[in-house]
């Protein structure tokens, strides 16, 4: 199918080089901040992956099987055995810069990793979505086929100019999310502005709406659209801020101030001081404003009107973006009619 | 699915339902004598017999809804279409509640080509939640597909043949008829020439697979077809649309490019090819795609659709969710049009709009608005 290893080694030698793109000469804030985020590692290279780095040695078991990563020399290998039988493999791609799951080749073929690493346990457990397999082969229990399908969406995510053509460029691909992942056309930008070609300028993202912030977001966050089109309800969707979002009645898609972007820079890594959103909701609900005053507190908003979720399998809470007025004992509200 | 096992299996099925629905209504001896010569006739299955004592009997009482009833089902039992049709129409008449009744008409009117009607009453018997019957429901939402085909209504075809993927097995006719509406040629499997089959049947094989969710295996099947086929009009439509639903958008365009060379009055292929620059962002390129496409085809749903979406993503809101709200109409249970429909009032600030189309849109994901049910 494809010869990983060689594209990996490839990827690698881009990646080493440094500079990838260097924004940060002028971008400066920008270009300084932005490489210190959750988004910039959500794909690594296992010898560059802190996650890999502080655990050398974590174990797994369940059922009939057990589960090893380990550290060698500058590798790192996944292995599972059933106690007759073991199947030792490098570990290609760490995505996910918290919980981490790992990409691994087989026969040609990309497998998800059966288990994953949970920051909350500070351990193993099975890969959120596979805890309901039930593994019967050694290979089931490694991981889980990679469809061609589900392999372009997932590096088009994680990792920068992972797409060409329709095509997965392993070659070429730069992990995590990097300048290019959303201003397209920012290494041209970079190369021309080195000829002194000042005119290439990436499209201008701040103009657009709160509605087409969150569809832009969503494309790696899930927009509404992609959430309902692929009925993916129930609580694990509290991790799709924008579908949760747009469910909200404050949401106004023509109204910055409800924006993503209103809240997070995403050239910085998330704020989770909850009390630095305050002002952030003050926007709109202030004494002068149509939005009413909240009659209970003046500030911790987000404490109440956006919950803390367990994320069903994940080890993780999220924080639930349907801004709403939540109700003692209701369910979890999966559409804006029974969220109000 | 063979014709003669569909027709029969949707007249047994119905029998048993209407002996409940229909009741006995005696007019005089001679009635009497009519209508009880008559059971006994379809009762020792002397059918012909029986179907001239029904009429006789029915003519002495028309208010006769039994009569109507076994009148039409062994017409439409013994290939007498019209007259089937004549029976059942009268029955439905006398008694309008029964969906299936409503169904063996329809059936009735597809055998005798009045594909209107056919699709109108086939349409009401499936809305009819009374009956229940999977093996009638299954021969109705066939026939219900193979119409809006015949009528040139394709994608709504198409989406019909989606339940089949889930329910029935991949069966020469079943695929050929998917095959049929896929390419958008208004026939039925019975209109295809002998050397066409292969080119039908195998385009349906491949559709049947995209929407049981083997899209790898729909992969190879299509550049198979596209080897032997390369030049046949709809071939290369057929698998831009394949693409564009496997998230390849790039490849879907060359493809949909290929077709229009061959085909530059396809309106579904500029359709296509619009709402492949959409999936890539890039509403600007996809506009004067939608525009030729609604030019081509005014009452094109999907062409309503993309160019909604094409004018809602550049400037133009406020006309885009004119055209979206026009293609809503034409099929209320599209739920891309109601996904589009959501985005395009929130980015013009209709708030509660917006909140509509979102409940609207997760109840048709769900199946559990009233219009998906259907």
């Amino acid at each position: 199918m494809r010869n990983v290893s060689a594209m990996v080694a490839l990827c690698a030698a881009v990646t080493a080089a440094g500079d990838s793109l260097p924004c940060a000469a002028c971008h400066d804030q920008q270009g300084h901040a932005q490489p210190q985020t959750s988004m910039a590692h959500a794909l690594e290279l296992p010898a560059a992956n802190l996650v890999l780095q502080a655990h050398p040695h974590l174990v797994y078991r369940h059922g009939a099987y057990t589960w090893t990563v380990e550290r060698h020399g500058d590798g790192y290998t996944y292995s599972v055995t059933d106690g007759s039988s073991t199947i030792s493999l490098p570990i290609v791609w760490a995505l996910g810069a918290k919980s981490q799951t790992w990409v691994l080749e087989y026969n040609g073929h990309l497998y998800e990793s059966l288990v994953s690493y949970f920051p909350r346990i500070d351990g193993l457990d099975l890969t959120m979505g596979d805890d309901r397999l039930q593994p019967a082969t050694l290979v089931e229990a490694m991981g889980r086929l990679l469809a061609n399908s589900e392999v372009r969406p997932c590096f088009q995510c994680h990792a920068t100019a992972a797409v060409a053509n329709d095509d997965i460029q392993f070659r070429s691909l730069v992990p995590g999310v990097q300048c290019e992942h959303c201003h397209t056309g920012a290494a041209q930008h970079a190369a021309d502005i080195a000829q002194g070609k000042l005119d290439s300028v990436p499209p201008k993202l701040g103009h657009l709406s709160a509605e087409g912030v969150a569809n832009f977001c969503g494309q790696c966050h899930r927009s509404f659209a992609d959430v309902t089109r692929g009925r993916m309800f129930g609580q694990v969707d509290v991790r799709f801020q924008p579908y949760r979002l747009s469910l909200s009645k404050c949401f106004d898609g023509s109204d910055r101030r409800i924006s993503c972007l209103a809240c997070h820079d995403p050239h910085r890594e998330v704020n989770h001081d909850a009390a630095s959103y305050d002002p952030k909701c003050a926007a709109c609900h202030q004494q002068s404003g149509k939005a009413r005053l909240c009659p209970v507190a003046k500030s911790g908003c987000a404490g109440c009107h956006m919950q803390k979720v367990q994320l069903p399998g994940g080890h993780s809470l999220f924080t639930d973006h349907f801004i709403r007025i939540p109700h003692s004992g209701e369910s979890y509200p999966d559409s804006p009619a029974t969220g109000q | 699915m063979r014709s003669s096992v569909v027709k029969l299996a949707a007249a047994r099925v119905a029998v048993g339902s209407l002996l409940i629905l229909a009741g006995v209504a005696v007019h005089g001896a001679t009635f009497e004598e009519a209508s009880a010569a008559a059971t006994a006739a379809r009762q020792a299955n002397d059918i012909p017999h029986a179907i001239a004592l029904y009429r006789d009997a029915v003519t002495l009482n028309p208010a006769w809804q039994e009569g109507w009833w076994f009148l039409g089902s062994l017409q439409y039992d013994s290939d007498q279409y019209a007259g089937a049709r004549d029976a059942l129409t009268h029955f439905v008449q006398l008694n309008p509640q029964a969906g299936p009744a409503w169904g063996l008409l329809g059936l009735s009117e597809y055998e005798v080509r009045d594909y209107a009607a056919a699709l109108t009453h086939v349409q009401r018997a499936l809305a009819d939640t009374s009956g229940g019957q999977a093996e009638m429901e299954a021969v109705l939402r066939f026939h219900e597909a193979l119409l809006l085909t015949r009528m040139g209504r394709f994608d709504a075809a198409v989406t019909r043949y989606a339940w089949f993927a889930r329910h029935a097995p991949p069966e020469s006719t079943l695929l050929t008829a998917i095959g049929l509406a896929s390419l958008r040629v208004a026939r039925v499997p019975d209109e295809v020439a002998d050397n066409q089959h292969d080119l039908f049947e195998t385009a349906g094989r491949a559709v049947y697979l995209t929407m049981s969710q083997q899209g790898d295996k729909a992969d190879e099947i299509l550049r198979d077809l596209m080897t032997r086929y390369p030049e046949t009009a709809g071939v290369h439509y057929l698998v831009g649309w394949h693409l564009l639903a496997s998230k390849q958008p790039e490849h879907a365009i060359a493809e949909l490019q290929h077709e229009l060379r061959l085909n530059p009055s396809n309106p579904a292929a500029a359709t296509m090819l619009a709402w492949a620059f959409l999936d890539q962002g890039d509403p600007s390129a996809a506009l004067p795609w939608a525009r030729k496409a609604v030019e081509g085809a005014p009452d094109l749903m999907r062409a309503q659709y993309v160019l909604g979406r094409a004018l809602a993503e550049t400037s133009d809101v406020n006309h885009g969710i004119e055209d979206l709200e026009a293609a809503s109409k034409a099929d209320p249970a599209d739920l891309e049009i109601h996904l589009a429909l959501e985005s395009a009032y929130s980015k013009a600030g209709r708030t509660s709009d917006a909140q509509r189309e979102r409940v609207r849109s997760i109840e048709l994901a769900r199946g559990t608005s009233l219009v998906a049910q259907r």
